[in-house]
């Protein structure tokens, strides 16, 4: 698939914001197909075979979050959720339906393309390869190596688990339910403490600044994600 | 007895009682005299006695007594031998006048209690059916004025006196609202104050108020405990007992229609607050949606200008930057308001969840990304720290709000020190800088809105956002403080509570 060739679908009722990213996607050389609720969104998913969703979550026809169960009953395109800041929760409740990633409105055009760039290569390419390199972090999952700057950075098992998984799903928000059933288990998934704490000791091993972390990045009340450079 | 009370019992004034004893008794003595001849002088004796049973049935107690003893003399001047001589009776007829008083002493006095008995329940009767009319009035009225007119007037024609009931007036405590049936009476100044202390203060005794001399009374209006009101009737004389207790009555009647239209008025006032309140919430909603739906493409626009590849100028570039960092400020205006008015919505717009404060101060440093970019920040905070239920979103917010004052009261490059401690049940975040300060005259106001310290003048800025920490803040049941630093700048701290209060 050629990305510059991508078709996106944009489902939003504000016609302001449909114009916009229009326009947006158009000179990035995406084709964009617009779509005005949520009926209709799933419609044109299914007719025009869209490489990626850009998905409001407030429609006035139905739930954002149920558009998104609806669509993954049969097809895992990426989701790119626009939400606006306040509704935590709603951003949980996508991002565990099966939403890609999220964008906090208002967003700035460049972290928009960003993101939805880094959604269509991870749908391009779903087997992650297992060495991971940004900036001076190297993480070999291969061989269960951990470097910062050239230097092995000892991590206890569950601090490796942790951030093995966020390897693994590099670039993409995780919510926190996410990490703890994917790292601990299903029975562990409400442990927000445990994440809590592992997050902060491992921050404390490979992030130089704690005040500005590089590469685990906080998602504002929703999970973290690992920054790809 | 009971003026104004209309009986159906034929009652005569005393001296009209004692001129038909007299009038009965000559009667009687008159038939006699022409009968005699045919008769015994018990017979005279047996119609002797029907005229005391009349006495006493229509005259009362007094005239049958009187209507007694003079057939008794009669019957022994008269009929009884020695004829026409007072002297002592005939031995043979000494038992039959003796009987004779007896039995109607006895008759007198039965029937005046049975008489005043018949009364009194007639009386009961009338009250308990005026009292359940008023209670039905009342039942059917939903206005309060129009049920305390009604107990005015009912009790007034009970009682036969003026009745004035007073309710204290929530505007003015000075001025309780009167309740009167005549349409221009004037209540004295001196009777308006008795009821207003009545209001105030409960150990006041209600005779207390009034001269033990005078007729006027007043009585608490008292349901489930509280003084909802005083009812006063204003007599001649001391109110007679029966009185006392029908004004009781009355006043317990009115005390419970009261509480009943208060409640039902509160009621109503509550359903017109959630009205209010559905109606901010949907204008809140569609005021953020429309003026964050512009936000959206302005921003998104100018930040693409932003991009390096885009073929403009510096100059046009940097006036952009310009036009996209003032959108942001908007933007984080809407916010403020918006928050502003959610918390002042009430407390359940609060959507709490458990939250790591690291979070909390990483999504806040997140959002100030530009304003942090040239300034040390020296973050403290224990590892082991609880996670604190909040909203997350406003939280974050009054985080952004505090430590944005902090960069832009602050030179630049200056370093900015974060706190976190765990005092107690309390987690305390404390963000400092090494700007201005708070001059001492504004510390007490700096968190009211729309005040702004008067060493402020060279920043940009509205008043709200320390407004809005305060409000986020307290609806979380903590607390918020400013204080100066030693060696100058200011340091802002928010107490919250572990567990939600």
């Amino acid at each position: 698939m050629n990305q510059d060739k991508a078709r996106i679908l944009v489902v939003d009722d504000e016609q302001a914001i449909r114009r916009f990213l229009h326009v947006a996607l158009t000179s990035q050389g995406y084709t964009a197909i617009d779509s005005s609720s949520g009926q209709e969104g799933i419609s044109a998913a299914a007719t025009s075979k869209p490489d990626a969703i850009v998905l409001d979550l407030g429609l006035p026809d139905m739930d954002g979050v149920e558009v998104i169960r609806l669509l993954r009953e049969w097809t895992q395109i990426p989701i790119i959720v626009l939400s606006v800041r306040g509704s935590e929760t709603d951003k949980i409740a996508a991002l565990d339906a099966g939403a890609d990633d999220y964008v906090t409105k208002p967003f700035g055009l460049p972290e928009f393309l960003a993101r939805l760039r880094a959604a269509l290569r991870r749908a391009a390419q779903p087997t992650s390869e297992s060495l991971f390199e940004a900036d001076d972090l190297k993480v070999d999952l291969a061989r269960r190596l951990v470097t910062l700057s050239g230097k092995q950075v000892q991590l206890t098992p569950n601090e490796y688990d942790l951030l093995r998984c966020l390897v693994v799903h590099a670039g993409k928000v995780l919510t926190h339910r996410q990490i703890l059933r994917e790292v601990w288990g299903l029975s562990y998934e409400r442990e927000f403490h445990m994440l809590h704490v592992n997050i902060s000791n491992l921050r404390r091993k490979i992030e130089s600044d704690r005040a500005r972390p590089r590469y685990i990045v906080t998602e504002s009340g929703v999970g973290y994600r690992l920054k790809t450079s | 007895m009971t003026k104004g009370l209309s009986t159906r019992i034929v009652r005569l004034s005393p001296w009209q009682g004692y001129v038909l004893s007299f009038g009965l008794v000559g009667l009687v003595t008159l038939l006699g005299l022409a009968t005699h001849v045919f008769f015994d002088v018990t017979n005279i004796a047996m119609a002797y006695l029907l005229a005391v049973v009349v006495a006493s049935a229509l005259g009362g107690p007094g005239p049958s007594i009187l209507a007694c003893l003079f057939s008794v003399a009669i019957l022994n001047f008269v009929f009884v031998p020695p004829i026409m001589s007072f002297g002592p009776p005939d031995t043979r007829y000494v038992f039959t006048l003796l009987v004779f008083l007896v039995v109607g002493m006895t008759t007198s006095s039965l029937t005046s209690r049975i008489r005043n008995q018949t009364e009194a329940a007639k009386r009961r009767e009338h009250e308990t059916a005026t009292l359940y009319d008023l209670s039905r009035k009342l039942a059917n009225s939903t206005r309060i004025d129009d049920m305390i007119l009604s107990v005015v007037s009912s009790a007034k024609r009970m009682l036969g006196e003026e009745v004035i009931v007073f309710l204290p007036n929530p505007q003015d405590s000075e001025k309780p609202r009167i309740y009167t049936d005549k349409p221009n009476y004037m209540v004295s100044q001196l009777d308006v104050e008795g009821a207003v202390r009545l209001f105030r203060d409960d150990s006041i005794s209600e005779r207390a108020l009034v001269p033990p001399y005078s007729g006027t009374r007043y009585l608490r209006l008292v349901s489930a405990q509280k003084t909802v009101g005083v009812m006063a009737v204003f007599s001649d004389a001391r109110l007679a007992d029966d009185q006392e207790r029908l004004m009781e009555a009355f006043a317990d009647l009115a005390a419970v229609y009261i509480e009943r239209a208060q409640l039902a008025e509160d009621a109503r006032d509550t359903e017109i607050v959630k009205a209010k309140e559905k109606l901010q919430t949907a204008l809140l909603s569609s005021i953020s949606h429309d003026l964050r739906t512009p936000l959206v493409s302005v921003i998104g626009v100018l930040s693409s200008l932003q991009e390096d590849k885009v073929g403009i100028d510096d100059a046009t570039k940097n006036m952009a930057q310009v036009a996209l960092e003032e959108s942001e400020r908007l933007n984080r205006l809407v916010s403020n308001l918006l928050s502003m008015s959610r918390i002042e919505a009430g407390a359940t717009k609060i959507l709490r969840q458990d939250s790591d404060v690291r979070d909390l101060i990483d999504s806040a440093l997140e959002q100030l990304t530009r304003e942090s970019s040239d300034r040390p920040i020296n973050l403290s905070i224990p590892d082991e720290m609880p996670l604190i239920n909040v909203d997350f979103g406003l939280i974050v917010q009054t985080l952004v709000n505090i430590m944005d004052n902090a960069f832009r009261y602050s030179p630049p490059g200056s370093p900015i020190d974060v706190n976190v401690k765990q005092i107690g049940g309390e987690v305390h975040i404390e963000v400092a800088d090494r700007g201005i300060g708070i001059p001492q005259e504004d510390m007490a106001r700096v968190f009211d809105k729309f005040y702004r310290a008067h060493n402020t003048n060279s920043v940009a800025g509205t008043g709200l956002g320390l407004s809005i920490c305060k409000g986020i803040v307290e609806a979380h049941g903590g607390s918020v403080t400013a204080q100066n630093r030693p060696g100058g700048g200011s340091t802002l701290k928010i107490m919250l509570p572990v567990n939600r209060s």
